[in-house]
């Protein structure tokens, strides 16, 4: 009786599977012809089951914002809609030169400590009320920089103007150096010069809002931005919190080329972006290392609307150099070596990436070709590590990495591979929590440890000090070299640009000599865009770009 | 037995602000005891750390626990459950509400659904029993519902969605009918729907399947066959009535179920419910929305099973409430 009821329960099971898989090949059968037909998910009409598009809407996927107030936001998800809602005084355009927006043009005091810009005249809220004055700059960048506010990135992208220290001890009652001189004129005033003021600029920290709208609330009360009124080239729309955000052309924008979609919708709930692209639902999809060997297949019809762009980053291996033996440069060095970058860019990664020589990305103004970096040898890094006689000592050591789940990324599994079959070294994976991840590398408790970095604007500056400078609160791995930090130095108070790169590019080497980090590899942006679209590329860092973007039909 | 009912539902009720603090003490507790806060995290790494610590300081995190908990509770008394740090400065319930209301529209139909299934494929699986219905039935069912919905989702994705040309691959719609969001009502819903209808009816199947043999056992059953009465009077009459009272503890169980989402289902099919919502808040260290969500959880939980154990004493009068009394 038993075996017979196992039986029929087998026999149900396999009927089960029958069905599924006797549908899917009907499936297949009957969608065959779409695959080897025409180019691409546009044209054969899904679109029944997606229901109709809005001329000129451009789909999206996004990333779920912790805030859209400017003066707030410090994550790249929160920025992406900012910069297109919100302007200020100068941005980038899309082939990533430093441009006036709402400021139509400045002149700089010979030794670098005053900008005088002058503001558009023509420049309005969304809500076609007023227009941006000078005193509006005044008010939001003192906002900005307010305690009261609680901003974490006030102090880090316009520290630089003088009376900002005494404005945030209570000790003046407005920044001194931030000066509406008319309605027209804006005069900032720096404490020392800085080559990257402008650059700093371009971050929402110092972009205006509406004071009538934002009143006294502060980063963590910025529930108004929910019907943000902002001078960006789009204006929102919509936001359905956690669902999505829908971005509509200012008709009052100033800059040319307005805006010409007639909407974004950004989707943030998550799901497969892939399918839904496939499936017309989306216009752009990001690609991944699991759908790229699909894509860069030529026969795949998605094939043609594969795009890459750099991205200005890089991820890297770092050390703990105060902790031995973390703490001798040769055994950082036999740990680079005997990592193969190639292997984990071209056959793990897929070509997503490229890797890394040294720590500035190849698009980096400032890039150095001749850079020596550390090259792969898996028999010298023996010999290298064996002088040491410090094997044993470093085969205690953790790796921490950031993250949830049973399997951390196939690049950190290889390289501990690496080190094992190639340096006898066995080191162990330690993943944590991200709120962790970030207390222990504050607290420096970790020993190695794997994190990236992402510009924030297109300047060495920007790579280097934040990262390598010894008194840098971002300085993880507690490099410290007087000799890196002279040249910093120089850097900063150098006036001409081409000999300041120079400098930065010697600060470079000779940080790549000591190998604090170990550079793996720079990220490039993979993904599919609509053959109807034009324009859309992906900016190697957060700036305004949709009103680049246009369909062709 | 009206007084004594009244008295079981008040002794119930007495307890609930005990759960209630229980709860949400030792989530609260739990909560500031993980590691960094929504402060430090959402700075990331250019931040300078003094800046970090003075707004930290300034918005209590480095007060002791036992005083945030007492702030906590003396708003949540007034009314006020805070505000939600992702998205920044919007009340928790303006987070909370959409999402599960959301969540609830599709727990809800695929509940109705898989009942729909579940019910009779039981009893017919019960009645058929020593035939090949019975166990094929059952384990056509079970498979449904031991796959995993990490290959289930994008199966049927690539089936509906790529090849068919049938659905939508995900997302949730923003229709509305008389002012009220209804999102079910589009063709974006039958996914997940169908999804979380498979994987539930073999449970249920099953469950009734044993009730409905348990019952056929029984003297009485014999008794009304013996009566001469027609088999299927029998089986309406006597033996589902009697095999559905247990089921409706389950019934019970899964009400105050629904308002739990799926984060694979929706993380895969892009749907703002609750189950992202919760994992989320708990990673991004979102305190007030986290314990908003635990707080009516338990609410929810505690009062669906009242109201089983009272309906319980209607439907069953063997079941007599408030004991010895």
């Amino acid at each position: 009786m038993a075996a017979r009821n196992l039986v029929y329960v087998l026999t149900g099971i396999a009927v089960g599977m029958i069905v599924i898989i006797g549908g899917l090949v009907f499936a297949l059968s009957l969608g065959g012809g779409d695959d080897d037909g025409n180019g691409g998910s546009s044209n054969n009409s899904p679109s029944s089951s997606v229901g109709p598009r809005q001329k000129g809407e451009l789909r999206l996927f996004g990333g779920d914002p912790i805030t859209l107030d400017p003066a707030c936001a410090s994550d790249a998800d929160s920025a992406t809609y900012i910069v297109e809602i919100f302007s200020g005084l100068v941005t980038y355009d899309n082939n990533l030169k430093l441009i006036g927006d709402i400021a139509d043009h400045w002149e700089v005091s010979t030794d670098g400590l005053k900008y005088t810009f002058h503001l558009r005249t023509n420049v309005l809220f969304h809500d076609g009320s007023r227009r941006v004055t000078a005193d509006d700059f005044k008010y939001s960048m003192e906002r900005a920089v307010n305690p009261d506010t609680q901003s974490d990135t006030g102090d880090v992208y316009l520290g630089d103007l003088a009376g900002v220290d005494e404005y945030i001890t209570g000790d003046a009652t407005e920044v001194s150096g931030i000066k509406a001189v008319d309605p027209n004129t804006l005069e900032l005033t720096l404490k020392a010069p800085d080559a990257v003021f402008l650059e700093k600029l371009t971050y929402p920290t110092a972009f205006v809002v509406d004071k009538n709208q934002v009143k006294t609330f502060g980063c963590f009360d910025s529930g108004w931005t929910l019907k943000a009124n902002g001078t960006g080239p789009f204006k929102l729309a919509e936001w359905s919190l956690g669902a999505r955000i829908v971005l509509e052309p200012s008709e009052n924008f100033y800059l040319t080329p307005k805006p010409s979609l007639s909407k974004v919708t950004y989707l943030i709930a998550g799901g497969s972006s892939y399918t839904m692209y496939q499936n017309d639902e989306l216009d752009v999809t990001g690609i991944g290392s699991i759908n790229i060997d699909s894509v860069l297949d030529p026969s795949n019809p998605l094939n043609k609307d594969y795009h890459t762009s750099d991205n200005l980053d890089v991820f890297y291996i770092g050390f703990n150099v105060k902790k031995s033996p973390l703490d001798d440069p040769d055994v950082r060095k036999a740990l680079a070596m005997a990592i193969d970058k190639d292997f984990l860019a071209s056959d793990l990664l897929k070509g997503l990436t490229e890797p890394a020589n040294g720590i500035i990305p190849p698009a980096m103004p400032g890039y150095n070709e001749a850079l020596k970096g550390i090259k792969f040898d898996p028999t010298a890094a023996r010999a290298l590590l064996d002088s040491t006689g410090k094997r044993d000592e470093l085969s205690k050591l953790k790796l921490l990495t950031s993250g949830q789940g049973a399997a951390p990324n196939d690049v950190i599994d290889a390289i501990i591979a690496m080190w094992d079959q190639n340096l006898g070294v066995k080191i162990e994976i330690q993943q944590e929590d991200f709120g962790l991840f970030l207390t222990d590398l504050r607290d420096s408790n970790q020993e190695l440890y794997s994190l990236g970095w992402i510009a924030d604007y297109p300047d060495p500056q920007n790579f280097l000090e934040i990262n390598f400078r010894s008194n840098s609160g971002n300085n993880q791995s507690g490099y410290s070299n007087p000799q890196v930090d002279a040249l910093f130095d120089q850097a900063d108070a150098e006036q001409d640009p081409q000999h300041r790169l120079e400098l930065y590019q010697q600060a470079e080497q000779m940080i790549v000599n000591d190998e604090p980090w170990i550079p793996l590899y720079h990220q490039k942006a993979s993904y599919l865009v609509k053959p109807n679209i034009q324009g859309f590329e992906v900016p190697p860092f957060v700036i305004p770009f949709l009103r680049f973007v246009t369909f062709t039909d | 037995m009206a007084p004594g009912l009244a008295s079981y539902v008040l002794r119930r009720l007495a307890v609930v602000p005990i759960v209630l603090f229980v709860v949400s003490f030792a989530t609260f507790t739990l909560g500031r005891f993980a590691p960094s806060d929504y402060v430090q995290m959402q700075a990331g790494s250019r931040a300078n750390p003094e800046t970090i610590e003075r707004i930290r300081e300034e918005r209590g995190l480095n007060d002791p626990v036992y005083e945030q908990y007492g702030r906590y509770v003396w708003h949540a008394l007034q009314g006020d459950f805070g505000t939600s740090v992702k998205p920044r400065g919007v009340p928790v319930s303006d987070v909370i509400f959409p999402r599960l209301w959301v969540t609830v529209q599709i727990n809800l139909l695929a509940l109705v659904f898989s009942w729909l299934i579940g019910i009779p494929l039981g009893t017919l699986a019960a009645l058929k029993r020593g035939t090949w219905l019975d166990p094929f039935a059952i384990g056509t069912f079970l498979l449904f519902a031991s796959v995993p919905v990490l290959v289930s989702v994008p199966l049927l994705q690539w089936f509906f969605v790529l090849k068919l040309h049938l659905l939508p691959s995900g997302g949730w719609s923003d229709a509305s009918f008389f002012g009220v969001d209804l999102g079910i009502f589009s063709a974006r819903a039958v996914l997940p729907v169908l999804v979380l209808t498979l994987a539930g009816v073999a449970s249920l199947a099953r469950y009734m399947r044993a009730q409905v043999l348990e019952v056929l056992d029984q003297d009485f059953v014999r008794t009304a066959h013996a009566k001469g009465l027609r088999g299927d009077v029998v089986v309406v009459r006597h033996v589902l009535r009697n095999a559905m009272l247990p089921i409706v503890t389950i019934f019970g169980f899964e009400l105050a179920g629904l308002i739990g989402g799926s984060i694979f289902v929706e993380t895969l099919l892009g749907i703002p419910g609750m189950g992202l919502l919760f994992y989320e808040s708990v990673t991004a260290r979102n305190y007030d929305v986290m314990m908003a969500i635990v707080l009516l959880g338990t609410t929810i939980f505690v009062f669906a099973m009242l109201v089983v154990d009272i309906a319980y004493g209607f439907i069953d009068p063997r079941v007599r409430l408030g004991g010895a009394g």
